[in-house]
């Protein structure tokens, strides 16, 4: 056990020590992909979208351990950031270095066999694009824009090539960043984007304890629980379930709704469900999202690559 | 600290966008998943942190109430657990904490002032005021009989020492700065807390 220093001496903490930023597994995709096709089965209405997903994502774990890519950080590059407090794997300035162009075409080769008549032209359309158009897909991922109807369809290929390019770096990073600070809690504190939604993990050293899961490098960082992650107030945060018809729950994903801000982030308490996964739990629970839209007092505030609004 | 929130930050992901989205332009048919609303039920709660009212150690607790904080609905916590983040207990609760759902939804509760009147064996409901009335009568008349300002020896002592005060455990700092005024300003000496029982 850590003990706490300070002026009069050192103290014993408690009884648990959260790491306060956890970096990706390497089997991250894999551990992704197998919860999706749980999911994909348990939600009929979701289940061609899932099993699609699904496959994406274990493309991406293929690629993530297949390939050697062309550019890799010097072994010192990122003291400085680290040291400062700043995002190591900051996304805008890291999007021309990494070649998750050839991600994406290796992406894109190890879903051919899989994709269906429907998917086959998404594909094509994908590889005759140009270097620079395909930056461009990437600036509206980056910047959380939802492109033109034309682009939409494209945008969680390059999304999870990008993903798989950053998740290599945060794999890879000498040491763990430092949890980010005041307004910007609600950031990654590797790459500096916003979460997808957050879980309240069950391992014996973080039993109970809440991490935003990034949108982009998959690392996870420690928010206080009952704390809005837009306005960072904690006095009314309500939370949304879906419950069956009989009454019993039917998707472990919950949104946790602020009254202050009026914003919603999904949390994936993983009491209820031990192999449950923030951004294939958020996929799955739609129907959350289209209920609290219904209702209308609050607004999504996570950002889930692999489904972008129109 | 508060942070300015912009309503661009804020994504739309309801029907109209759902017919828009990458899923619908990647050819996945958005009706099923928008029918299927009808077969579910949104449940809300709310969590509220607290901290321990039962010793000085202060632990902190995650209360669940059922209820989405809409007016003219009695919430009810069905559920207390640890809170993680608390620096003290970081998440862990003695089974006399762990056990406060009992305490908070108990029948016997007592939630209003009463009063046993002398040589009477039932327990009458009063007002706030009425109550605070009687112990400030209660208070001053005692003190009134009994204040010492000279001991034996004729040293000022200013002291009461008939009627002692009993401090709650789930007090802050600030409440116990303000017991101790009040209670050392009318002379009383027996002082003591609840926490350490």
């Amino acid at each position: 056990m850590k003990g706490v220093n300070h002026s009069f001496g050192s103290a014993p903490s408690g009884i648990m020590e959260p790491p306060e930023v956890l970096l990706p597994q390497p089997d991250i995709f894999a551990r992704r992909a197998l919860r999706m096709r749980e999911l994909a089965e348990q939600v009929p209405p979701l289940a061609d979208f899932l099993s699609f997903m699904a496959r994406m994502v274990q493309a991406q774990q293929q690629v993530l351990d297949g390939r050697e890519p062309a550019w890799r950080p010097t072994p010192g590059a990122f003291d400085v950031a680290l040291e400062h407090g700043m995002p190591p794997l900051s996304a805008a300035s890291l999007r021309r270095e990494l070649d998750w162009r050839a991600d994406l075409a290796a992406l894109l080769d190890a879903l051919e066999l899989h994709v269906a008549e429907r998917q086959s032209p998404l594909l094509e359309a994908l590889r005759a694009k140009t270097d620079d158009q395909l930056e461009e897909l990437a600036e509206l991922i980056l910047e959380i824009k939802p492109g033109t109807d034309a682009d939409r369809g494209l945008l969680p290929f390059v999304a999870a090539a990008m993903q798989v390019a950053w998740a290599r770096l945060a794999l890879a990073l000498p040491r763990t960043p430092e949890r980010p600070t005041g307004a910007a809690r609600s950031l990654c504190p590797c790459c500096g984007s916003r979460p997808v939604a957050s879980v309240i993990h069950i391992e014996k050293d973080r039993q109970g304890v809440r991490y935003l899961h990034c949108s982009l490098c998959e690392t996870e960082w420690h928010l206080e629980r009952v704390t809005c992650t837009t306005c960072h107030k904690g006095g009314q945060l309500h939370y949304f379930g879906l419950d069956e018809a009989d009454g019993k729950l039917a998707l472990p994903a919950q949104a946790e709704a602020c009254g202050h801000c009026n914003s919603y982030l999904k949390i994936v308490p993983r009491e209820f469900n031990a192999s449950a996964e923030p951004l294939a739990d958020d996929l799955a629970s739609l129907v959350l999202d289209l209920m609290l839209d219904e209702q209308g007092t609050y607004a999504r505030n996570g950002y889930n690559p692999l489904l972008i609004a129109g | 600290m508060s942070v300015r929130v912009s309503r661009r930050s804020f994504l739309k992901l309801g029907a109209a966008g759902l017919g828009a989205s990458s899923m619908a332009m990647m050819g996945f048919a958005p009706e099923q998943a928008l029918a299927s609303i009808r077969h579910f039920k949104l449940t809300g709660s709310t969590m509220t942190r607290n901290i321990c009212t039962y010793c000085s150690v202060g632990c902190g607790m995650l209360l669940y109430t059922r209820g989405d904080g809409a007016i003219n609905v009695i919430d009810q916590v069905y559920h207390v657990e640890g809170d993680p983040d608390h620096p003290v207990s970081r998440g862990s609760l003695c089974p006399r904490g762990a056990g406060v759902l009992d305490f908070i939804n108990s029948e016997t509760r007592v939630k209003y002032p009463e009063v046993r009147e002398p040589f009477t064996n039932e327990w009458k409901r009063i007002s706030w005021d009425e109550a605070l009335d009687r112990i400030a009568r209660h208070m001053k008349d005692d003190r009134d009989r009994n204040f010492e300002t000279h001991d034996d020896k004729g040293q000022l002592v200013n002291r009461w020492l008939t009627t002692s005060m009993v401090a709650a455990s789930a007090c802050t700092n600030e409440t116990a700065y303000l017991t101790q005024k009040i209670a050392r300003a009318l002379g009383m000496l027996v002082v003591d807390n609840q926490a350490r029982v």
